[in-house]
């Protein structure tokens, strides 16, 4: 459904996409998951017409972009980021001009806005001017903008920044919800909100395609390694530990770090995926070697990490 | 036609629903009336006659034009609607025709609002309508033309001011190129340049009573000349 092949945006001397290919099918949930300055906006400003590319080609429904960024505009929702609306308008006038500008017709208009104001939580704000509202109750009238002509492919650039967490949780839903009807492409920097929202992710870095595929097998496959760290007491605490317990399956390397007096505070290296492996043998362990278990903690790569790493091996390689 | 009108219908909104419009119209009134009645001496020259009222919009619309399309795109540009204008399905056209007819309607009102300064110095003599009527087509087409100029600057502009400064600055230019005949001898083809050039001289005819095609054919040209820069203007900057 959208089709990109060796894009590119350059804004003078600085490239902000460089040669980046994919290719979205209908109905899927799509993550592009990047650092700030990553090009995940620019991206955006060219599938939705607002930018031509520099050169590469973008097809939306088998429509060129630069050709017709009209029909290509028609079909798209799009929420830019930082949610820019016509604050001296109440709710209900602005979603009638876009629902006006969208060619809906004039008896189905403010049907279609309640409608979308349903949907974004908006229900009885109707009358209210836009610049009385709060920034989460903004973020949900650009998002009722972007839904109200029922477009077949929605583009949301961070549509959940600057959101208390219930306000997260309800936005994502929402999105879930649209996901199951349309083509959504949305951008972020929290990972989470990829594994919780996206069916693909596109992890993009200094304007390229660092990796690609789907959230699952991303977020093991970058997760690498995983840390256990474990704090243990008993009345006797082993010589060393570290050969019994490397001697487990699923424990690549332990290693004993200083913790407090009395206690034995070791860091365990599990390899990707077999966590709980090495979890049930730090139990086992301990037990059979009269220890309780005070603490146990298992650390997952935070993005900036896997950023690290990522852009780290490109470098390398 | 739809998508022009709803582009005008909300710019329209935009003027009435900040205090813009009405400021506008009050200053205009205000300026002139009092340019008119008071430092012009309407009284004192004992004439029943409306050309030095007209003869003032060339300034005065220099002015305060710019006061209206200033905000037109450095405004957008500055709340970032732009992005979300440029990315609903409008054509540079429409969008460019849309706040055009949205300023015109505005210069319309204003006109219809000043109807009562001739109505009122009618009581004082025989006007020649006839010189009224040619004198109000032709503020509305000065006023077309100058609002042109003023929506390419703001299309030029990201910030409201500049846009602002140098409409005005543009606009006095362009009104005063003919007084430049008449402070040195040029060659006669240079004048005539300098003269076609002026948007004073055009409106000059106007308040004669005559309505000349070449009159209105420069005004006609110099809005569309304005508005087809604009729609250039936008289209480019979507490569930039």
């Amino acid at each position: 459904m959208i089709q990109a092949v060796n894009l590119s945006k350059r804004y003078g001397s600085f490239e902000a996409v460089r040669g980046v290919s994919f290719d979205v099918g209908s109905g899927r949930v799509v993550g592009l998951l990047g650092p700030n300055g990553a090009g995940k906006t620019s991206i955006m400003k060219v599938l939705t017409g607002y930018h031509r590319p520099s050169s590469g080609l973008v097809t939306i429904n088998g429509i060129n972009v630069a050709d017709d960024p009209l029909a290509v505009k028609a079909m798209v929702g799009y929420l830019p980021e930082g949610v820019p609306l016509y604050v001296d308008m109440t709710v209900g006038e602005y979603l009638g001009f876009i629902a006006e500008a969208r060619g809906l017709a004039h008896a189905d208009r403010e049907g279609a806005a309640l409608k979308a104001m349903g949907a974004c939580g908006l229900d009885g704000m109707f009358d209210v001017r836009i610049d009385h509202l709060s920034k989460g109750y903004r973020q949900r009238v650009g998002l009722a903008q972007a839904i109200i002509h029922d477009p077949p492919i929605l583009i949301l650039d961070e549509p959940t920044t600057g959101l208390d967490p219930n306000q997260i949780l309800e936005i994502r839903s929402l999105i879930r919800s649209l996901g199951s009807q349309k083509t959504v492409i949305l951008s972020t920097h929290i990972l989470q909100e990829v594994e919780a929202l996206c069916s693909e992710v596109l992890i993009l870095n200094e304007g390229r395609i660092v990796a690609q595929g789907s959230a699952a097998r991303l977020a093991e496959q970058l997760q690498g390694d995983e840390r256990l760290d474990v704090v243990l007491s008993g009345a006797r605490l082993p010589e060393s530990p570290e050969e019994s317990l490397e001697s487990r399956a699923g424990i690549l390397a332990a290693e004993r770090v200083e913790g407090p007096a009395g206690r034995l505070r070791l860091r365990l290296t599990a390899p990707a995926g077999s966590g709980d492996t090495a979890a049930e043998a730090v139990f086992d362990w301990a037990v059979e070697n009269k220890l309780r278990i005070l603490e146990l903690k298992r650390e997952r790569l935070s993005l900036e990490e896997i950023f690290v790493k990522l852009t780290g091996e490109d470098t390398e390689a | 036609m739809s998508p022009i009108l709803t582009v005008a219908r909300r710019e329209l909104r935009a003027y009435f629903n900040s205090a813009l419009a009405y400021a506008f119209i009050v200053s205009f009134l205000v300026v002139c009336g009092v340019f008119f009645f008071f430092v012009n001496g309407f009284f004192a020259a004992n004439q029943a006659s409306m050309r030095l009222w007209f003869g003032l919009m060339p300034i005065v619309l220099s002015v305060l034009l710019p006061a209206l399309t200033m905000r037109l795109w450095a405004d957008e540009k500055r709340q970032g609607t732009y992005e979300l204008l440029r990315t609903l399905p409008f054509s540079e056209t429409q969008l460019v025709l849309g706040k055009h007819l949205a300023v015109f309607g505005l210069i319309g009102i204003t006109a219809l609002a000043s109807l009562p300064v001739p109505a009122l110095c009618s009581l004082f003599g025989r006007f020649d309508t006839g010189v009224i009527a040619s004198s109000y087509i032709g503020l509305v087409l000065l006023a077309s033309a100058s609002a042109s100029v003023g929506q390419l600057v703001s299309a030029l502009s990201k910030n409201q001011i500049t846009a602002f400064l140098v409409s005005v600055l543009v606009l006095l230019a362009l009104n005063l190129t003919h007084v430049v005949t008449t402070w040195a001898a040029l060659p006669s083809w240079l004048a005539a340049m300098f003269n076609w050039l002026s948007l004073g001289y055009h409106f000059t005819s106007f308040l004669r009573g005559v309505l000349d095609t070449r009159d209105v054919a420069y005004f006609v040209f110099l809005t569309a000349a304005g508005l087809y820069l604009a729609v250039k203007e936008l289209r480019f900057a979507a490569w930039r």
